[in-house]
């Protein structure tokens, strides 16, 4: 029960995005397209899941004075496989999300985590940890980019990104004239961003509340 | 003392781990990715041309000194040569070619610019490109105000491949 709880808190009570404002930089700037905010999901998770196996594997032998350097090493190595990896079987892919691939390696959800959780906690944890997290980080970018590329181009598509001649799903939701093309902008990035932490939080808050008057009602 | 030995060596493995898995995935990875980067070329050589038959692309050796040039293909009486050009950040890549006659510019293609989106990724939109076609490769091809560094890397690097004409046309 423990661990399905660890794993289920980085999907919306800890939610890295939203609750934590954690590896805001990446999310702000790749949700422009559904693809992309796919495509770098899943780079995040395998980077997360990654880092935080092996971290917590060396947490015994780790000396206390250099774990940051020996993370970020553990860290900017598998960001630059992944890297050579999606430039290798999903150029295209590589073309859209650029320099946001290697930028990966700053982003503080995984230097966070490795430091908060991997580090004192068993592997097994440690990697549905990365997964719980990472699926987070997943579920933010997707959802924000859906309601950007919905409401600045009408419609969404999902592509195969191994082969982009490939088209999974194509739907048009918005007729073309009421298309808001602002929110393909950064200024959309935000004010999406922000309409969805308030959200969140609110939720967050009915939640804490619903608890206190259970608990005020149990006793 | 011993404490700062064992702290260095144990950076030191790490690196070189680090290292090892690394030069590992790039030994798995570069073929793929050069071949992509290959594709990449021969369907934009295409795109030019939509004409002419994959093999009627002849590479040529190119032995001069330069930085930018980086293939040289012959096709018909043009001279086509993928550059890579200083830029702004990253730079820019692109196919010119060059007709061998009177040296003017048949057509420009740019593959990639890594410059800043929105000013130097001009270079890269068709105002430019329609700017570029049908030059004389001499005569002052016009920058881009807003993107100066990003297109004059892209005009000087095709009055560079011009130079590079006489030359290579005997061959």
């Amino acid at each position: 029960m423990n661990r399905f709880e660890n794993f289920k808190n980085g999907l919306i009570k800890e939610n890295p995005v939203f609750s934590l404002f954690l590896g805001i930089c990446s999310t702000l700037a790749i949700t422009t397209s559904v693809d992309n905010a796919i495509g770098m999901g899943l780079a995040v998770i395998c980077v997360l899941v990654l880092s935080n196996c092996i971290i917590s594997l060396i947490r015994n032998i780790t000396p206390d004075e250099i774990h940051i350097p020996v993370y970020i090493v553990v860290i900017a190595t598998l960001v630059k496989i992944i890297q050579m990896v999606i430039e290798a079987y999903a150029p295209s892919l590589n073309t859209s999300l650029g320099v946001f691939i290697p930028l990966i390696v700053v982003n503080c959800i995984i230097l966070g985590r490795a430091e908060a959780f991997a580090c004192d906690h068993n592997v097994l944890d440690s990697a549905l940890d990365g997964i719980g997290m990472g699926l987070g980080y997943f579920i933010a970018v997707f959802v924000m980019s859906f309601i950007r590329e919905v409401l600045s181009t009408g419609g969404f598509q999902i592509t195969n990104m191994f082969n982009p001649d490939q088209i999974f799903l194509k739907l048009t939701i918005i007729p073309e004239d009421f298309t808001i093309s602002m929110f393909s902008s950064p200024v959309g990035a935000f004010l999406t961003f922000a309409v969805l932490a308030a959200f969140v939080s609110w939720y967050k808050d009915r939640q804490a509340k619903k608890e206190e008057a259970a608990a005020k009602e149990g006793k | 003392m011993s404490k700062i030995m064992h702290l260095s060596l144990f950076l030191a493995v790490i690196s070189a781990l680090a290292g090892g898995a690394l030069s590992f995935a790039n030994q798995v990875t570069a073929p793929v990715i050069a071949e992509n980067n290959a594709r990449l070329e021969r369907d934009s050589l295409m795109t030019m041309y939509p004409d002419a038959a994959e093999d009627d692309f002849k590479e040529i050796k190119f032995n001069m000194d330069s930085k930018t040039v980086q293939k040289v293909y012959e096709y018909e009486d043009k001279l086509i040569f993928n550059m890579k050009v200083p830029g702004y950040k990253d730079g820019t890549t692109f196919l010119v070619s060059i007709n061998t006659n009177d040296k003017t510019v048949d057509q420009y293609y740019p593959l990639s610019n890594g410059d800043t989106k929105g000013l130097g990724s001009k270079v890269m939109e068709s105002d430019f490109i329609n700017n570029v076609n049908g030059k004389a490769s001499d005569d002052s091809i016009d920058t881009i105000s807003g993107a100066t560094i990003s297109s004059s890397g892209v005009v000087n690097g095709i009055n560079e491949a011009s130079t590079y004409v006489d030359q290579l046309k005997g061959e």
